[in-house]
């Protein structure tokens, strides 16, 4: 029972013996309020519904007063821009700048309607009055975020060659500005990518790469660079691909992680493509740090790392050595473990590419590890991950020979397999029928096919393959037909003792012995 | 609708029951008590039964934590939260929806300002979308208005929000303490629904009178609260003053009074009661040889003999009795103990029955807390609650002797540790 006593002097005897405040804060553990998203916005909503309503009023008064000013300034926008008063271009350049970097609904239309681009390209040229290159050059450069209209507007301006020149202005902002701008104009597409490479943008967008240019600046000659090397039909002209890759190579060991990432991206881009560009990127010896990239934990960077190698192993048998070289068997197992389903996807899909490669690459594949992580996905992964690991392992027993194929069967790769002919998709099942199909003449050639009956029996495999041929795909149903027609329709040979492996399925065993191909 | 009613185990909580269970009979409200004792079991009931009910009364539960982070329960479920912990959950206080607290109107929460700890998700700078999930670069940039030293402003000023929320948060709930009695909320309740009844008012005393006897308010919130009940009693029991309208001697009535704060002493000796009540034995440490020399002088002092002590209080000398208040008040000043007499209330009903507050927070504590329990683990509470009902004269019996047995091995255990050493001084 409480004597009297001051409740909070009390307390704080209590608590604080022996700590100071500042000891007591450092222990406390981190609190994180979590509004339930599905509720937070109505939370919001309500508690602000006075307050909204206010903004609201706000608002409409201002934007009839703000559209007053817009179209007051509109006019005298365009009449400023045309005329001969400096100090009002300025102005005027610095309004229509301000418009069109604001967060919401730029007037990009409206402001292309005024007609006053050619006038804004015009003033990238004025060498004596860097304030209005800038601001020219920013409101050009949203100008040309918009759609491809709103580019070509730009384009149309005459801007290209103007910014390759501004590209060596002796203000760092107004080369910044430019990079910028060109970028825009060159993510558009491939026709004004390729204009800009015809005028001859490359080399001077290169020489700004230094070791003394700041990072804010590198990040968008990287960003503006990338997009010089993306897009197909057409594919960026060889020989500006080979200007830029040394210096890619060069962004790529740099510590920025934007930088890193949209260089990796332009690698990306350069090896989507026919082998003999997956070799000029080879040939650069990068590979080594793709793959160290692809080890990273931040996903800007293991992303695109991992989708240039997996475009790489999409080329030759020795360009996927080279891969394979480089390290990327060490890397993958982990992203095929990936929590995001993405990741999961491309580094099966990688491992799909690597498997159709020759039986000494295959084997590759066995020796470092490889199998178990493929199982693993193919029985717990994301399902359109499972789909690449189908086909990692179709391409396997394609490819593989039959010591490869029952080191396959070993690592369990039959139960994920075999249920995953529940999947609805048709091409999936037959492609998993192809590759039991597969499985079974490797087991014929050692006489074991009747073992793999029992163990797909007794894996619940035969009623899986059995239901199939009742689907509606006739490809499949006759594809199911045939299995069970081959393998499964001989006479019961009670006297058949499979024997047991410790793990409970009968063994598959297999005895050393030369195979002649 | 039917109604699923989670019920923690304290005295205040089965007062506050008490209190709802007589209005959802009232209204005809259909529902289904389910004691807890614990989060576990908070949890495991919500499980059992989110299916079949949308609605929840929490009672001495849930306030203090983030009800739909634990229990995630569907959209459409509704929780009433008649909870005496504090600080509540800031969650909890701001959901507009699916919470719903019973909280008395005065009762200072001191939450802080939503502001101050709720941000707006979509305030935050594009860049954030696009590192978190790896996808390609965009194909076009708009160059923004706010350009580096504006971005990093802003950065440096959330930073900021958040070092200051840390602190709000921190300062709101480092301290754990209680609010207002669940059972005078609940009486409240009925109070402005003009369904009070004296037995409800009974029960919203006790409620009280527990968090009291478990040092879970202050005094100065206790003597408050004291207040407002004696208001709606004289309101209540007004008639007793009446001579020619008074009522029935068996009508229950309810009495302020001026009492001694010795456990049980009426059911039990004065003597007992002395060596059992933790306030006196711990004044005049009992546990020594010195205390119990003292509690002779004590005695002595009020020119109490021994064995008129020692009997039960009703055979007591009626002389001795008279002035018994105000005697062992004034010996106790004497020894150190300035707070022997507390504000508090007594029921009566029939000649023989008169109980006071606290003597019915002691015997429901102890059925709910009995050690021995027969049949399914309920059982206690349902036998707790059943005592405070005037009609379940023997359950409260029981009860007072379960509280004496109690309150003695708590006494006897306490000395034996003290006396064996077992409590040391940092």
């Amino acid at each position: 029972m409480p004597v009297v006593k001051d409740h909070s002097g009390w307390m704080r005897k209590f608590k604080n013996k022996g700590k100071d405040t500042a000891a007591l804060r450092r222990q406390r553990v981190e609190v994180s309020i979590e509004l339930r998203k599905a509720r937070k916005d109505e939370q919001i909503l309500k508690r602000r519904s006075i307050l909204f309503s206010l903004v609201d009023e706000n608002l409409s008064l201002g934007e009839e007063k703000r559209n007053e000013i817009i179209q007051l300034s509109l006019e005298e926008i365009v009449e400023a821009v045309n005329g001969s008063n400096t100090e009002l271009q300025l102005q005027a350049t610095q309004a229509t700048r301000r418009m069109l970097s604001r967060q919401k609904d730029p007037p990009i239309n409206q402001i292309i309607e005024l007609g006053i681009i050619p006038k804004l390209v015009e003033f990238l040229t004025h060498a004596d009055n860097a304030p209005l290159q800038f601001e020219a050059a920013w409101a050009l450069t949203n100008i040309a975020s918009g759609t491809s209209d709103h580019t070509k507007a730009v384009v149309e301006g005459g801007a290209i060659p103007a910014f390759i020149s501004l590209l060596s202005s002796p203000h760092m902002h107004i080369s910044e500005q430019s990079v910028w701008a060109l970028g825009n104009i060159a993510g558009d597409g491939p026709l004004y990518r390729d204009a800009l490479i015809n005028c001859n943008a490359i080399p001077p967008l290169l020489a700004l790469v230094s070791p003394v240019t700041p990072v804010g600046f590198l990040r968008n000659i990287t960003w503006t660079l990338s997009n010089l090397c993306r897009n197909k039909n057409p594919y960026p002209p060889l020989d500006a691909v080979k200007k830029m890759l040394p210096v890619f190579i060069c962004l790529m060991e740099h510590e920025d992680k934007d930088i890193i990432s949209d260089s990796c991206w332009a690698i990306s881009y350069l090896t989507d493509g026919c082998n003999d560009r997956i070799q000029i990127v080879v040939d650069t010896g990068i590979l080594s740090r793709l793959v160290e990239l692809m080890a990273r934990p931040e996903l800007i960077i293991m992303t695109p790392a991992l989708r240039a190698i997996g475009n790489v192993v999409t080329g030759t048998d020795e360009q996927t050595q080279a891969a394979i070289d480089a390290g990327v068997l060490a890397v993958l197992p982990c992203l095929l473990r990936h929590a995001k389903p993405a990741i999961q996807k491309e580094a099966a899909w990688t491992l799909s590419n690597i498997a159709a490669g020759p039986c000494w690459q295959i084997q590759q594949l066995i020796t470092c590890g490889l199998l178990t992580p493929l199982v693993e996905l193919l029985d717990k992964g994301d399902f359109k991950a499972q789909k690449e690991a189908v086909w990692a392992v179709a391409n396997f027993t394609t490819g593989g020979n039959v010591e490869q194929v029952v080191e396959l069967v070993r690592s369990g790769v039959l139960k994920p397999l075999l249920n995953l002919l529940l999947a609805k998709d048709s091409k999936t099942i037959l492609v998993i029928l192809d590759t039991i199909s597969n499985i079974f003449l490797a087991a014929e050639k050692m006489g074991e096919a009747e073992r793999l009956c029992l163990l797909v029996e007794e894996l619940d495999g035969l009623e899986k393959i059995e239901a199939l041929q009742t689907h509606d795909n006739n490809m499949v149903y006759r594809a199911a037909l045939n299995l069970i027609e081959r393998y499964f329709s001989g006479e019961e040979t009670p006297d058949l003792q499979p024997g047991t492996g410790h793990d409970g399925l009968y063994d598959f065993s297999v005895e050393k012995q030369d195979f002649d191909f | 609708q039917r109604v699923l009613l989670l019920v923690a185990s304290d005295v205040d909580a089965l007062c506050a029951c008490k209190i709802l269970q007589a209005l959802f009979q009232c209204d005809h409200v259909q529902y289904t008590l389910v004691p807890v004792s614990g989060w576990q079991e908070l949890e495991t009931a919500f499980l059992e039964h989110k299916d079949q009910f949308k609605y929840f009364v929490l009672i001495n539960c849930g306030a203090n934590v983030d009800l739909l982070e634990i229990l995630q329960p569907e959209e459409d479920t509704l929780f009433f939260v008649c909870d005496s912990h504090r600080p509540i959950n800031v969650v909890n206080v701001y959901n507009d929806t699916q919470i719903k607290l019973l909280v008395k109107q005065n009762d200072d929460l001191d939450v802080p300002a939503y502001d101050d700890i709720f941000r707006d998700e979509e305030d935050e700078e594009e860049d954030s979308d696009n590192e978190s999930n790896g996808s390609e670069p965009s194909e076009k940039r708009r160059r923004f208005e706010e350009d580096v030293i504006e971005r990093t402003m802003k950065r440096r000023q959330r930073r900021e929000w958040e070092a200051r929320r840390r602190e709000i948060l921190f300062d709101y709930e480092q301290y754990e303490y209680h609010g207002t009695s669940s059972a005078m909320v609940m009486f409240d309740l009925a109070w402005i629904m003009s369904k009070d009844l004296n037995d409800m008012l009974w029960w919203a005393i006790v409620g009280l009178t527990d968090q009291w006897v478990q040092d879970k308010i202050t005094q100065m919130k206790y003597v408050t609260d004291i207040g407002i009940l004696q208001r709606h009693v004289s309101r209540h029991n007004h008639r007793n003053e009446d001579e020619e309208n008074s009522l029935s001697i068996d009508c229950m009535r309810i009495a302020f009074e001026y009492d001694l704060r010795l456990a049980l002493y009426q059911h039990w000796s004065l003597y007992e009661s002395l060596c059992n009540t933790s306030y006196t034995s711990a004044s005049l440490k009992l546990w020594s040889v010195q205390g119990q020399k003292r509690l002779q002088e004590f005695l002595a002092d009020m020119g109490l003999p021994l064995k008129q002590v020692k009997q039960k209080f009703n055979s007591m000398d009626m002389s001795l009795k008279e002035n018994l208040r105000e005697m062992i008040e004034e010996s106790a000043n004497k020894f150190g103990m300035k707070d022997l007499r507390v504000q508090t209330f007594s029921i009566h009903f029939g000649f023989k029955n008169k109980f006071s507050a606290s003597d019915i927070v002691y015997a429901t504590a102890s059925l709910m807390e009995n050690i021995e329990k027969e049949g399914p683990e309920t059982t206690n509470f349902i036998k707790a609650l059943d005592s405070l009902s005037r009609g379940n004269l023997d359950k409260l019996h029981l009860g007072l002797d379960l509280a004496k047995k109690q309150l003695r091995a708590i006494q006897q255990t306490v000395a034996s540790c003290i006396c064996t050493n077992l409590v040391i001084s940092q």
